[in-house]
């Protein structure tokens, strides 16, 4: 125990020493950079922000790369003098964390980043979020819009915005449907039943908003279709009470497993 | 069981990346701009538009941000050195309280966070506005303001200016007091140093010989850019990123974990209180020191479950107090006035937030 402490001593001022070096603030500023252009190339930006954002975190990326390369430039000019001229007094910024965590901070998220793959968002989260059949309020709202002139070409938030203008579901009792979504048991109907569902997203996915409609299925057993799985689900619209509401639901007569789109969200 | 462990997981990492990846442009972009107007601008030389009437100086002070982009992190520095150079209190306080709200990048993150209800964006500068120049104001009530302050800060401030009711009370002996005068300025001699450093540097030059006084035209406000100008404003980028980044990442753990973990009842029943979300929100403002350029993403990840305004109650108290921002405020005031303005700052955000929730409800 004795002969541990000094060594572990000894390691922790190391890494002390190391994360105040300005070496590695220039590389977590180069990776960072790196990491926001891999999430680009790569498609997995898709899955965190909406994509009129997309700009900024490319253009953010490349500036950090900029950044961190000529803070790199910089320091190994400056490799031969190590006196750094510059004078602390004049710089501007009183900090609260202790030296070196803020870059231990920036490693560690950018080390999760790297090796850990950003996953949808999943029925888990819908259910935390409440699920409903209207829009956010942080969604845009709409002054005039054009849905699909036919009923089978409209996607579940085109069903969700009509049924916010007109919400009596008789109204489109009967009309062909055609959607795909992902798979939420919800937790008081019947085992006939599931929700087909999507994240509406207004900026990103900490804004995720779920959106769903009820799925009759043609057979009793739901099992066939597990949570979070993609489908897509053809049928016909009708009028069901569930938990003592008159709810539009889809009448399925086929559903078809498809892979989960590069593009998870609607807008 | 171990399924929704994952899921939780899952989704916590989701939310806090998609929270990182969206905030990290706007927060380079800020601190870019913030480095880079603080070595291209004299503040100085600015300090010369001041003006002296409380309720103008607190709302140029305010504006203020608009030629210094800082956060929150940045805005206490300068507003140590404003109230070192003599800069009235209600102008310094202004700008230390509206300038990590009242400036382009935090106003247009703002604007893409809640592109869909502008209400929340026009209320956020309003309401900033508000109360920064009613706590100016209030605190320019304060003729010495020098008993407020660290010490080491105050011994920088100049005396105010008593000398002409001195002058009126005791004429004759106005030839006996010490100190330092300058001649010619007015009708009695006025002591040097009643005045602000500011300004005693203008009459110095004038005093001191027939130089021609300096006349300060908008231009003289940028200082030539040089070569070692630029690395130091390298430096102080990387330094602000690497301090801003830090506080990014944890505040959006705690934003993320909250969304995931908090069962869904309690956050609901919180969230639907006209005063209990207000309540908690600026609970949460004070201890999430999440950096006012990206706090909009922060605060979008409740605006489904939370009152409009309790959001704004984050936006607005936010930037002015929480954590980070008490332990830099230490650096300019005793605790007594930091508690005086952390008590006048939530009472007015929860007032004026709690007419936005009571307004929208009817």
């Amino acid at each position: 125990m004795n002969r541990v402490r000094p060594t572990l001593n000894r390691l922790s001022s190391r890494l002390q020493l190391w994360l105040q070096s300005p070496w590695v603030d220039a590389i977590a500023i180069l990776a960072w950079g790196f990491l926001l252009l891999r999430y680009w190339l790569n498609g997995q930006l898709y899955v965190l922000i909406h994509p009129n954002y997309f700009p900024l975190a490319i253009g953010g990326g490349f500036l950090l790369l900029v950044f961190g390369g000529f803070r790199i430039w910089e320091l190994s000019q400056n490799y031969q003098k190590p006196q750094a001229q510059i004078d602390q007094q004049s710089l501007q910024h009183i900090s609260l964390f202790p030296k070196g965590w803020s870059t231990a901070l920036l490693l560690i998220s950018l080390l999760l980043g790297l090796f850990i793959t950003p996953r949808n968002l999943g029925s888990y989260v819908a259910l935390q979020r409440g699920i409903m059949d209207s829009l956010p309020a942080t969604q845009i709202q709409p002054q005039q819009f054009r849905t699909a002139s036919r009923p089978e070409e409209r996607s579940l938030i085109e069903w969700i915005r009509l049924l916010n203008i007109n919400p009596e579901p008789d109204t489109y009792r009967g009309q062909r449907v055609n959607v795909t979504g992902f798979v939420i048991y919800p937790p008081n109907l019947p085992q006939n039943f599931i929700f087909i569902a999507r994240f509406v997203i207004t900026c990103c996915a900490a804004d995720a908003y779920p959106i769903a409609l009820p799925v009759m299925l043609p057979d009793t057993n739901r099992g066939a279709y597990p949570q979070d799985s993609w489908l897509q689900v053809e049928g016909e619209m009708t009028t069901e009470v569930l938990n003592n509401q008159r709810r539009l639901t889809i009448k399925a007569d086929k559903l078809t497993p498809i892979p989960e789109p590069r593009n998870p969200y609607e807008y | 069981m171990p399924s929704i462990i994952v899921s939780k997981l899952n989704a916590v990492f989701t939310l806090f990346l998609s929270l990182l990846v969206e905030a990290m442009p706007f927060l380079l972009l800020g601190v870019m701009l913030s480095s880079l107007l603080l070595w291209l601008v004299d503040e100085r030389k600015l300090l010369y538009y001041v003006p002296t009437n409380p309720f103008l100086g607190a709302i140029f002070g305010s504006l203020f941000g608009f030629m210094f982009p800082v956060c929150e992190c940045g805005n206490v520095p300068v507003a140590r050195r404003l109230l070192s150079q003599g800069v009235p209190a209600s102008a310094a306080i202004g700008f230390l309280f509206a300038a990590p709200t009242i400036n382009p990048i935090v106003i247009w993150s703002t604007w893409v966070a809640f592109r869909g209800q502008p209400e929340v964006v026009v209320l956020r500068i309003l309401f900033s506005l508000i109360i920064a120049i009613t706590l100016g104001l209030v605190f320019s009530a304060q003729k010495d303001l020098r008993p407020f302050l660290q010490k080491a800060l105050a011994r920088l401030i100049p005396q105010p200016d008593f000398t002409e009711k001195a002058v009126d009370e005791m004429p004759k002996s106005s030839l006996l007091r010490s100190g330092t005068y300058i001649m010619g300025q007015s009708a009695s001699p006025v002591r040097l140093q009643s005045m602000p450093m500011w300004k005693a540097e203008g009459q110095g030059v004038q005093a001191v010989a027939t130089m021609p006084q300096t006349s300060f035209s908008f231009s003289s406000i940028f200082i030539r850019p040089t070569r070692d100008r630029v690395g130091l404003m390298i430096e102080s980028g990387v330094q602000e990123f690497r301090e801003l980044g830090g506080m990014l990442v944890v505040g959006s753990a705690i934003a993320a974990i909250i969304q995931t973990v908090i069962p869904r009842e309690i956050i609901l029943s919180l969230g639907y209180g006209p005063i209990s979300s207000i309540m908690a929100m600026l609970l949460l403002a004070g201890v999430v020191s999440i950096c006012s350029t990206v706090d909009a993403f922060f605060a979008l990840s409740f605006a489904a479950t939370f009152t409009t305004g309790s959001l704004l109650a984050f936006l607005v108290f936010g930037p002015m107090i929480d954590i980070k921002t008490v332990g830099l405020m230490m650096s300019i005031f005793q605790t007594r006035a930091i508690i005086y303005l952390m008590i006048l700052a939530a009472q007015l955000t929860f007032l004026l937030t709690l007419a936005v929730n009571l307004n929208l409800n009817y």
